[in-house]
């Protein structure tokens, strides 16, 4: 049995505005993907389209060995969770995690058997009797998962499932996704977001999208350390973005000559230099940047220092200071060479 | 929060109650109180009576009202099917055709009642079917005028209804016809609650195509009402009247009782 | 999926295949549109039709009470969407912005109006201002005079009353329902700027409030053309209305060419500002 996903140019057009720009991607059998990117990016409608609820201008959507594009979404066979929850409020939350068994005619006799183990299996055991509207709303958005599990789908949609969730329990409900993920190491998952904590905690792989298009792919480790594009290094946590020409080995900033990994680029072409600000140490070693504090804030336990180098801002998070130093004092900070990521300057600074 | 000075505002309620009591209260009150007296000498009534009630649930006012509920409750029935599938048909329809299909159906309501009662004559008095003198032409003219209203209310309920239901469940694996009959229906229950309350509203008190259909073995209670004040039995109709209002309020009561017992937010 | 193996055809194919099962949607918009078009449009049709009967619009137009029905219908009408507009736009402004307890029984009240027939209004009217009603009685009674000042019931002035106090919860429901939307933070800042009530009245409220008027005006318009029962109830052979023309054509004086023409004039009437009443409140979303 092969599920998975895969998106072959999937091209979605409204008129003349391209929602979803070629996607091509694929989520294997068992994979858990995260489609990250702000508002409008277009992951909410790749994941419609894989759920047919958009129909694609161009492509293909499989799901399996099937070519899907063309069905209606009763046949797909995939569980979707939204943001929303849509629990069906005229029933109680058995029926709702019934509804996908009976609409697909499962035998009678096998339904209440597999209603209590969708509902163990997202602790709401005890809630059978109730109606949605009983429940909270983390309550509520387990009865969902249940509903979408209770088919035994082998492809699960997840539409920003935590977004109208408090912050508590967005991180309980990340912990049980990924408790649920081990026990169904079979399912494929695919999980829209604007969040990248939880594209980082949940993710085997990430696919960042921006203006309809996918910008980048990898593991939540390539990402972090290696990002691509500029978009990818700001998206997926914190960067410095530096302007920079390339020298013989290693870059010209401000002025001051650094030592990083320059991978062949050609020698005097403009590139942006990505270091994480928590990478960005105190005091003098390789690669020295001297300025001036313009800003400091304490963030419990670390400080966000604002420094001015040669007119641009460099952003270094330190642990926590205990004298908090002046606006103004003059400072050296430092980073180790392979810390930083040159990227081509310019691919994505819209 | 309009009007912040405490003369200001009791300038405001005082100029509404002058207005709206003897505009919208007095009239209701003064068949009320009509219904129970003999003579209307004076500024008020005079004679204190329960005679004309006792006359308006016997013979042939009993039967005009068994008659106006039964038309009511056929007409709405068959308005409220006809409406509901117009509506959920036209919302599945996109462009011109749902366009076609919506001002088809609200067309009714601009046509005069009076004109619809004489088409519907002029139409069933001759083959293909032949309808006049039967009470089914009364039942089919108040069909036609209520369906444009059960139409509009349930299009709008439709159109409130919010599409991740529908999504959710065909996602699920239902098909259109399981959705529809699962979740679609069930959650439009209340606003087709509403829609049947309006309509049977509605068609308890119609009197213009009625007055041109009716035949004499199914009078509705709006012509006995009219016919009693023609006659000048103006107490004998306000008892009448008030008995009219009374059950068309209970109808409507008990509609939205069930109306809230059906509602799930 | 295995079952297509022997045969192998196109993806293509098998994928349009389940699609050209299912019936398309306009199919099943056939059989209510039989329906309305059988019980409503064939016999509108002809009434068009019965219209068309030789001499009978020439007949119809060139009489009398033809063109007196057709002005007092239109002044009518005219005047008593006027009134209800008046009316309800000052009544709806204090239920919803001088709130007072008892304010949503008030809403209510008006929603239950809605549900009573028309010519309840006139039934009691003739209790009030009626030869032997209140107000005369009350004049009588007080100036011992034998009979009252109040006549105008049976005139067209009586069909006007009745008609404004029936209309005009009509407009007090979908002017209620555009005050309810509005921001009331507006008004406070309004207020707090220093504008008096009668100006955020007329530059915050009247503005949001335009679309639901001229929604509710021209639904009142159209309904207070088509308005039979109040003027059958008044019972003043002075008033004639068009559709009170199309009643006693047809079944006083069975002249049914001629009520069919004068159905057709009424219907064409308020058919076409009902066209411009459903674009008015298209835009203004109501």
């Amino acid at each position: 049995m092969t599920s998975g996903i895969r998106f072959d140019g999937v091209t979605v057009r409204y008129g003349d505005t391209t929602v979803l720009d070629a996607l091509t991607l694929t989520v294997g059998p068992g994979e858990v993907m995260a489609l990250l990117g702000p508002s409008g990016s277009g992951k909410t409608t790749a994941l419609r389209a894989v759920a047919g609820f958009v129909q694609p201008s161009a492509g293909r959507v499989h799901i399996g060995e099937r070519d899907v594009t063309d069905l209606p979404p009763y046949k797909r066979g995939i569980g979707m969770v939204v943001q929303q929850y849509a629990l069906f409020p005229h029933m109680r939350v058995d029926e709702n995690v019934a509804f996908g068994l009976k609409a697909r005619k499962h035998p009678r006799a096998e339904v209440p058997g597999r209603v209590a183990e969708a509902l163990e299996m997202t602790g709401m055991g005890a809630y059978a009797k109730r109606h949605p509207r009983e429940l909270s709303g983390g309550q509520q958005q387990r009865v969902a998962i249940a509903r979408a599990l209770a088919i035994r789908p082998d492809v699960l949609l997840l539409d920003e499932p935590l977004s109208a969730l408090d912050a508590q329990l967005r991180s309980g409900m990340l912990a049980e996704l990924a408790r649920l993920h081990r026990e169904l190491p079979d399912v494929s998952l695919l999980y829209v977001t604007h969040d990248q904590v939880e594209a980082l905690t949940l993710a085997d792989r990430i696919a960042v999208m921006d203006k309809a298009r996918l910008q980048d792919c990898g593991t939540p480790q390539e990402l972090y350390r290696r990002p691509r594009t500029e978009f990818t290094a700001s998206f997926v946590g914190n960067a410095n973005l530096l302007p920079v020409r390339v020298a013989a080995d290693g870059v010209d900033f401000a002025g001051t000559a650094l030592k990083v990994p320059v991978d062949g680029a050609a020698p005097g072409a403009a590139a942006t230099l990505c270091v994480r600000p928590h990478l960005v140490g105190l005091g003098d070693g390789p690669n020295a940047l001297r300025g001036r504090i313009s800003e400091v804030q304490w963030r419990g336990a670390t400080h966000r220092l604002y420094v001015d180098v040669g007119g641009h801002r460099v952003k270094a998070d330190v642990r926590e200071l205990r004298d908090t130093p002046p606006l103004g004092q003059e400072i050296t900070l430092h980073f180790a060479p392979e810390d930083a990521v040159l990227l081509a300057a310019g691919v994505n600074d819209g | 929060m309009l009007v912040h000075s405490r003369g200001g505002r009791w300038a405001s309620w005082l100029a509404f109650a002058v207005l709206f009591v003897p505009l919208f209260a007095v009239p209701l009150l003064v068949i009320v109180a009509a219904s129970f007296s003999t003579h209307w000498s004076g500024a008020f009534p005079s004679g204190p009576t329960a005679e004309h009630y006792t006359a308006a649930v016997r013979g042939e006012s009993l039967q005009a009202l068994t008659t106006s509920l039964v038309t009511a409750a056929a007409a709405s029935l068959l308005a409220l099917t006809l409406g509901t599938w117009a509506a959920l048909t036209a919302a599945s329809l996109r462009g011109r055709g749902r366009r076609i299909l919506d001002a088809l159906f609200v067309l009714p309501l601009a046509v005069p009642s009076v004109v619809v009662g004489l088409a519907v004559l002029v139409a069933f008095s001759r083959p293909p079917l032949l309808l006049n003198g039967t009470r089914w032409i009364v039942i089919l003219a108040h069909t036609v005028l209520v369906t444009a209203f059960a139409h509009q209310s349930v299009s709008a309920a439709v159109r409130r209804l919010d599409p991740v239901y529908e999504q959710a469940a065909a996602g699920l694996g239902a098909r259109p016809s399981y959705v529809l009959l699962r979740v679609r229906l069930p959650l439009l229950l209340p606003s087709l609650g509403a829609a049947a309350g309006l309509c049977f509203a509605l068609s308890m008190g119609e009197l213009s195509a009625t007055m041109m259909l009716y035949p004499p073995d199914w009078m509705p209670l709006p012509v006995l009402v009219f016919t009693a004040t023609d006659r000048g039995s103006l107490f004998t109709g306000s008892a009448l009247a008030v008995v009219l209002m009374a059950t068309t309020l209970l109808v409507l009561l008990a509609v939205s009782r069930i109306r809230t017992r059906a509602s799930y937010r | 999926m295995a079952s297509a193996g022997a045969t192998a055809p196109p993806v293509a194919a098998a994928a349009r295949r389940p699609r050209s099962r299912t019936v398309p949607t306009w199919v099943w918009a056939l059989p209510p549109v039989a329906v309305l078009g059988f019980v409503f449009l064939y016999p509108l049709g002809l009434v068009v039709q019965e219209s068309l009967a030789p001499g009978a619009y020439a007949d119809v137009l060139a009489s009398a009470s033809f063109r007196d029905a057709l002005v007092t219908t239109v002044w009518l009408a005219a005047g008593a969407t006027v009134g209800c507009l008046v009316l309800g736009f000052a009544l709806a402004l204090v239920v919803a912005f001088v709130p007072f307890p008892g304010a949503r029984a008030v809403s209510r009240f008006i929603d239950v109006f809605l549900s009573f027939p028309s010519f309840l209004i006139t039934l009691a009217l003739l209790f009030v201002y009626g030869t032997v009603g209140m107000a005369n009685g009350l004049w009588t009674g007080a100036t011992g005079a034998a009979e009252g000042p109040f006549h105008f019931l049976t005139t067209p002035w009586g069909v006007l009353l009745a008609e404004i106090t029936y209309f005009t919860p009509f407009v007090m429901r979908p002017l209620l329902a555009a005050f309810s939307q509005l921001d009331t933070a507006q008004l406070e800042a309004a207020s707090s700027l220093g504008a008096r009530p009668a100006r955020i009245v007329r530059r915050v409220i009247l503005p949001e409030a335009l679309p639901a008027l001229a929604a509710g005006g021209s639904l009142v318009l159209v309904m207070c053309l088509n308005e039979f029962g109040i003027v059958l109830f008044t019972g003043a052979k002075g008033v004639t209305t068009l559709p009170m023309l199309v009643y006693s054509k047809a079944i006083l004086e069975s002249d049914y060419a001629a009520a069919c023409v004068v159905a057709v004039v009424n219907v064409a009437i308020s058919v076409g500002l009902y066209a411009v009443y459903r674009v008015v409140s298209r835009r203004a979303g109501a």
